[in-house]
């Protein structure tokens, strides 16, 4: 049985600031410009939105918590976005990735609470070493991590691929095929961090390694900036400035997992399976449907895990079916055919779902799949708590 | 080359101090439900497997086998920079599927393998402590 408000609503604003390394103003600001581009892209003023949700936490070690400058939380868009003066609605989560909080705006125009939702996702990139480990003091569960050596998130997940490497038979030179057309989509995407950079082959393989198997090319490159989406009802979505992208689905990772060290691969198909069965069950849509995949990739490995967790390969094939061009813009399945958060730059997930609407509202410029009616973005990846969304060209 | 920072040292709270008194006296214990049996590691107020509060530290065999591994290039880690390349193993120990310590092994991580066996040894660093560390068995 399909979900009853299946393409009642719809995404019909999409707003980005400036991606880049060195801000030249505060996050707050950024995510202000974001904001206003996506309410401008829609056709409504500022009065107008009346629900607001984001995921705001920064996800490294030793993030700042000052609102507008390391963050920016509903807190902030209330006090400075200009927003309807009877805001109806604000909500911001704390697990699940952006588009558990894009849910929470779904959920409230279905039940009437609001008319024009604000989403965003703000990144802060602060001076230094991302995410680096600099305290001599390991408490909590990094007691057993940190005096080891081990505090880093590309050292789990470069733990978590050499498993899949050796259960599988991938090798580094087959993650060139998806790494590099990445790159080649975010050659065709303005907005994108390695915009004017090509890579090719010989430049993946000869790339610094970090932590092996991940190289500086499997890590996504952290920018400081903000995207933001303005979702309505499929009724008043019609008249506005561009054409809407509909909800067809949602789903969230939500199956009981061991608490460990840290996160394995063992359960990655079960985990990103309990998503995105419930959003080909919600929508009645599967993956041969599917005209363009936005999977994350805040490390390469993930859009592996993706690709089979949602039936687009079997287990353990991704490293074949990403070969010869079948997940380039020209392929059986285009994959992250924005440059994905490798090469546009690391929003954290929210990339992909602008890319998804873009794409099935026929505004992804050069990069266009051509009659591309189907759009799903995964975010996070599928052993962690993540969540996705699906978007169709018609309700 | 800037000064080195201290390298990190563990610090303890109430759930963890019986693991660090343990491994004081070069004895490996991991937390496991007395209801149910499940080891808990990291530690936990209750219990992953059956919620229950009743927990209590075990001597475990040591025994256990590579699971992954990883070669740090970074020197992103205070008190490690002078150490990369190390390698980060993740130890599966006999006692439980996924009961996974962390390892520090010197070098590039030439001869390791996923499924090798492990054996133990105690590193003592600062202010006490004693880490457990487990090397591939050649
Ligand atoms: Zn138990």
């Amino acid at each position: 049985m399909t979900w009853d408000s299946r393409g009642k609503t719809a995404v019909v604003g999409i707003g980005t600031s400036k991606l880049s390394r060195k801000a030249d103003k505060p996050l707050g600001l950024l995510a202000l410009d974001a904001a206003r581009a996506a309410m401008e892209d829609a056709g409504i003023a500022p009065g107008e939105v009346d629900g607001i949700v984001t995921y705001p936490d920064q996800p490294f070690l030793g993030a700042g918590n000052r609102d507008g400058e390391d963050l920016v939380t509903v807190n902030f868009l209330i006090d400075h976005g200009g927003l309807a003066k009877d805001l109806k609605w604000y909500s911001q989560i704390s697990s699940g990735m952006i588009p558990s909080a894009f849910i929470e705006g779904v959920n409230a125009l279905v039940a009437g609470t609001c008319n024009y939702v604000l989403v965003w996702r703000a990144m802060h990139l602060p001076a230094g070493t991302y995410g680096a480990w600099r305290s001599n003091r390991a408490g909590g569960d990094t007691q057993f991590t940190a005096p080891f050596g081990a505090a880093n998130p590309f050292q789990w997940h470069a733990l978590a691929y050499q498993r899949y490497m050796h259960r599988y038979g991938a090798k580094r030179e087959h993650m060139a095929a998806l790494v590099t057309n990445s790159r080649r989509n975010a050659n065709l995407n303005e907005q994108a961090y390695f915009y004017s950079q090509p890579m090719g082959f010989e430049d993946y393989m000869n790339a610094r390694m970090v932590s092996d198997p991940l190289s500086l090319f499997d890590c996504d490159i952290p920018v400081e900036g903000c995207t933001a989406l303005i979702l309505t009802t499929a009724d008043r979505a019609r008249d506005l400035k561009h054409p809407p992208a509909y909800i067809a689905g949602y789903g969230q990772q939500a199956l009981k997992r061991p608490s460990l060290t840290t996160y394995t691969v063992d359960d990655y198909m079960a985990c990103g399976g309990s998503t995105v069965d419930k959003i080909w069950s919600m929508s009645g849509l599967g993956p041969k449907d599917i005209g363009a995949a936005q999977l994350y990739d805040g490390f390469s490995p993930s859009t592996y895990y993706w690709l089979e967790a949602a039936g687009f390969c079997g287990e353990g094939e991704a490293w074949q079916f990403v070969q010869d061009g079948r997940v380039a813009l020209t392929g059986e399945l285009p994959v992250n055919t924005f440059g994905g958060s490798l090469s546009e730059g690391r929003l954290h997930g929210m990339g992909h779902l602008a890319e998804a609407v873009r794409q099935v509202t026929g505004r992804a410029g050069q990069r266009q799949i051509e009659g591309c009616d189907a759009s799903i973005a995964l975010d996070g990846s599928p052993m962690l708590r993540n969540a996705g969304i699906l978007f169709t060209s018609e309700p | 080359m800037a000064d080195l920072s201290p390298r990190p040292v563990p610090a303890p709270d109430e759930l963890t101090q019986p693991f660090w008194d343990a491994t004081a006296a070069h004895r490996l214990e991991i937390q496991r439900c007395t209801a149910c049996g499940y080891y808990n590691h990291p530690p936990k107020r209750l219990c992953d497997q059956c919620t229950s509060p009743d927990l209590g530290f075990v001597p475990v065999s040591g025994r256990g086998q590579v699971y992954s591994y990883t070669v740090m290039r970074q020197t992103s880690i205070a008190g490690f920079e002078d150490k990369v390349p190390y390698t980060t193993l993740l130890v599966e120990l006999e006692e439980q599927p996924q009961l996974l310590l962390v390892s520090t092994v010197p070098g590039d991580g030439a001869g390791i393998a996923i499924g090798q066996s492990t054996e133990l040894w105690w590193e003592p660093i600062e202010e006490g402590f004693v880490l457990p560390q487990f090397r591939p068995i050649a």
